[in-house]
């Protein structure tokens, strides 16, 4: 491995913030192993987008503007990616540990027939031998596995485990050629908006966090919401709160959510079941809101406030606008 | 119609797990395994189409585990699928993403399907991974994140979820299709459905069987450690909101985190 591909996951015309902590990283990675730093981004809005990305610390930014990766699930993005890799030579794809990510990298290892290591929160290079630092088995291991017999090596990489930093050296940008003779099987047919999501949940640097305690849906904009804007974070839930229909899936956070590693969490109403905890378990600084002081949260907090949330929730937001 | 559902076994989340420093691989001794919570929407969407679609719809398991642990799956065979394949072989031990996608691959050729349902992460491995390289695998459309699945004139017909909301697509059989919980909550096994999964069968095949040559891990384990550990917490009794509030707000000047 000597060369490093970072894939732009972007939405609406904005990169997601863990783009331009891959692009950063890339770059540090990429002159360990001795090769080039490189990134893809494609589809509406991607030559705008690679502007942007040019004053990140990368060698080249691929570019590809085609109206079919929008149209179509994945395959479209999974040739160009394709094609990028192997036109770079034997290397290391990094993509954003979010559904597109999984999905670019479930796709790439078969293509490319490369190794995979998902949920990566740091790298050790050793000559041109590339590992990663991944928790697994809910974060209870930290461990550190290597590519082996592989050319190509995809990594799925943690939101907010990498700063970023601009450089403004200058990239350089290059188009990328349509691949010739290609049509595709997963047309969208339409898209539907659920939740506003203004900061994707796995990248935000702080997530408020509401469980059964809230007792319904209107706590989570009335309470949450105001306290996760002051403090430039997003909303998330434990399962039961969307079991219980009061926020939408995609807000749910642990084993069967999302996985979260924000510089604080705060867990309001949740009681701290482990299939929870595996979900936010690294976050910098854990508080919690409850009103038993022995829930199973308070195991791993660093702050346990005993208290009802409705009472102290909105006299803290005030605190944090003032 | 035949419809596989992709089902992998886990240890139990609530039992303490490690890693052996020898083999570098997962301690399962002792530990029960369990049906990895994400495959069990996976079955229970499946079931769902069979429900719909009567008695022609036939729901087979494909699980690539130890055989000592086959027993297992009758607890899938009891929530009303109709058979189980087991793909087991030394060789396989120790399989990666790579690996296991290869092999589920290949079974699903020799075994053959109209739609393969997946879950979409394991609980121990947890990559995310197999679905996708099974689909690429295959050359069939791989339409992930899906919930409320249709069947639709030889398409499958389904709402995917994205970050913000959902699309909805349709692709031509075959295909694979992975699920979120979304489908809705896994059926109970009733008394007749657990009587009537002791007489299923549970198919053995063997890497030679699906033709499985030369298989290697692209990845390999070189050390692992616990956790940085977190300090006990500090923990106040607020006797009421502004006494709370302030406790908080101060804990987060005193991180920077305000
Ligand atoms: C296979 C499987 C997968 C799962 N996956 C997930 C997952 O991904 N994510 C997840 O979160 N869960 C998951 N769960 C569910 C998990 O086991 C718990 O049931 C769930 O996390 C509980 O949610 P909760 O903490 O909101 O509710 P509860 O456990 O009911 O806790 C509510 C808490 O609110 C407190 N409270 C009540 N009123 C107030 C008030 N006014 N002010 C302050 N505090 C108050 C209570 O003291 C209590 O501690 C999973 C379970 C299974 C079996
Ligand atoms: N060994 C296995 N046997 C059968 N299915 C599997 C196996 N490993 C993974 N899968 C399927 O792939 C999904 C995602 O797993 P993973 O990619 O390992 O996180 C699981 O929910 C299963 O449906």
């Amino acid at each position: 491995m000597k060369h490093v591909l970072v894939v732009v996951e972007h939405r609406k015309g904005q990169t997601r913030k863990v783009t331009y902590e891959l692009a950063t990283e890339a770059r540090a990675l990429a002159d360990q192993l001795g090769g080039t730093a490189h990134a893809i981004v494609l589809g509406a809005g991607a030559q705008t987008l690679a502007e942007s990305l040019a004053t990140y610390p990368l060698d080249v930014v691929h570019v590809a503007e085609d109206a079919d990766v929008d149209a179509y699930l994945i395959d479209p993005t999974i040739d160009y990616v394709e094609a990028a890799a192997r036109s770079i030579g034997s290397c290391a794809v990094l993509v954003p540990n979010t559904m597109f990510g999984r999905d670019v990298a479930s796709r790439l290892i078969a293509r490319l027939d490369a190794g995979m290591i998902a949920d990566v929160t740091g790298f050790d290079v050793d000559g041109e031998r590339l590992a990663c630092i991944a928790p697994k088995l809910g974060g209870a291991t930290i461990t550190t596995c290597a590519f082996v017999n592989c050319d190509y090596a995809v990594a799925t990489v943690r939101p907010n485990a990498f700063s970023a930093q601009t450089s403004g050296s200058g990239a350089r940008i290059e188009a990328l050629q349509k691949p010739p003779d290609r049509t595709y099987a997963m047309r969208v047919e339409s898209e539907v908006e659920e939740a506003s999501g203004e900061i994707g949940l796995e990248e935000a640097p702080v997530v408020v966090s509401g469980g059964r305690g809230l007792g319904g849906p209107e706590p989570f904009t009335t309470l949450l919401k105001p306290l996760a804007d002051a403090l430039g974070g997003a909303v998330g839930a434990s399962r039961a709160a969307a079991d219980a229909g009061w926020v939408p899936y995609s807000l749910q956070i642990g084993q069967t959510g999302k996985t979260v590693s924000p510089k604080l969490y705060i867990a309001v109403g949740i009681s701290g079941a482990i299939q929870h905890k595996v979900g936010m378990r690294s976050a910098g600084t854990i508080i919690a809101v409850n009103k038993d002081a022995t829930a199973p949260i308070s195991e791993f907090s660093d702050l346990v406030v005993a208290g009802d949330a409705f009472a102290i929730i909105p006299e803290l937001t005030k605190l944090v606008q003032t | 119609m035949k419809i596989v559902v992709t089902v992998k076994l886990v240890p139990d989340l609530n039992a303490p797990k490690s890693i052996d420093s020898a083999t570098k691989r997962l301690v399962r001794a002792g530990i029960e395994p369990v049906l990895n919570p994400y495959d069990e929407y996976a079955l229970e969407a499946a079931l769902q189409l069979k429900d719909r679609l009567g008695a022609e719809t036939t729901v087979t398991l494909l699980s690539m585990i130890p055989a000592s642990q086959k027993e297992t799956l009758r607890k899938a065979l009891a929530m009303g699928a109709d058979d189980a394949v087991v793909i087991s072989d030394a060789a396989l031990e120790g399989s990666d993403v790579s690996m296991t996608s290869s092999a589920l691959a290949l079974a699903l050729k020799k075994i053959g399907f109209d739609l393969v349902i997946c879950g979409g992460l394991a609980d121990d491995g947890s990559t995310g991974g197999v679905p996708g390289a099974v689909a690429e695998r295959l050359g069939i459309a791989g339409l992930t994140n899906a919930r409320k699945l249709e069947i639709e004139n030889g398409n499958v017909k389904a709402q995917r979820e994205t970050d913000t909301g959902y699309q909805v697509v349709s692709v031509a059989l075959p295909a694979l299709v992975s699920v979120t919980m979304a489908v809705g909550e896994p059926r109970y096994a009733s008394l007749k459905g657990i009587m009537n999964a002791k007489k299923k069968s549970i198919a053995l095949l063997s890497a030679a069987d699906i033709g499985y040559a030369n298989a290697a891990p692209k990845t390999e384990l070189l050390r692992f450690a616990p956790p940085p550990g977190r300090t006990k917490a500090r923990i106040v009794e607020a006797h009421d909101g502004a006494e709370g509030a302030r406790v908080i707000f101060d804990f987060l000047r005193e991180r920077k985190l305000v």
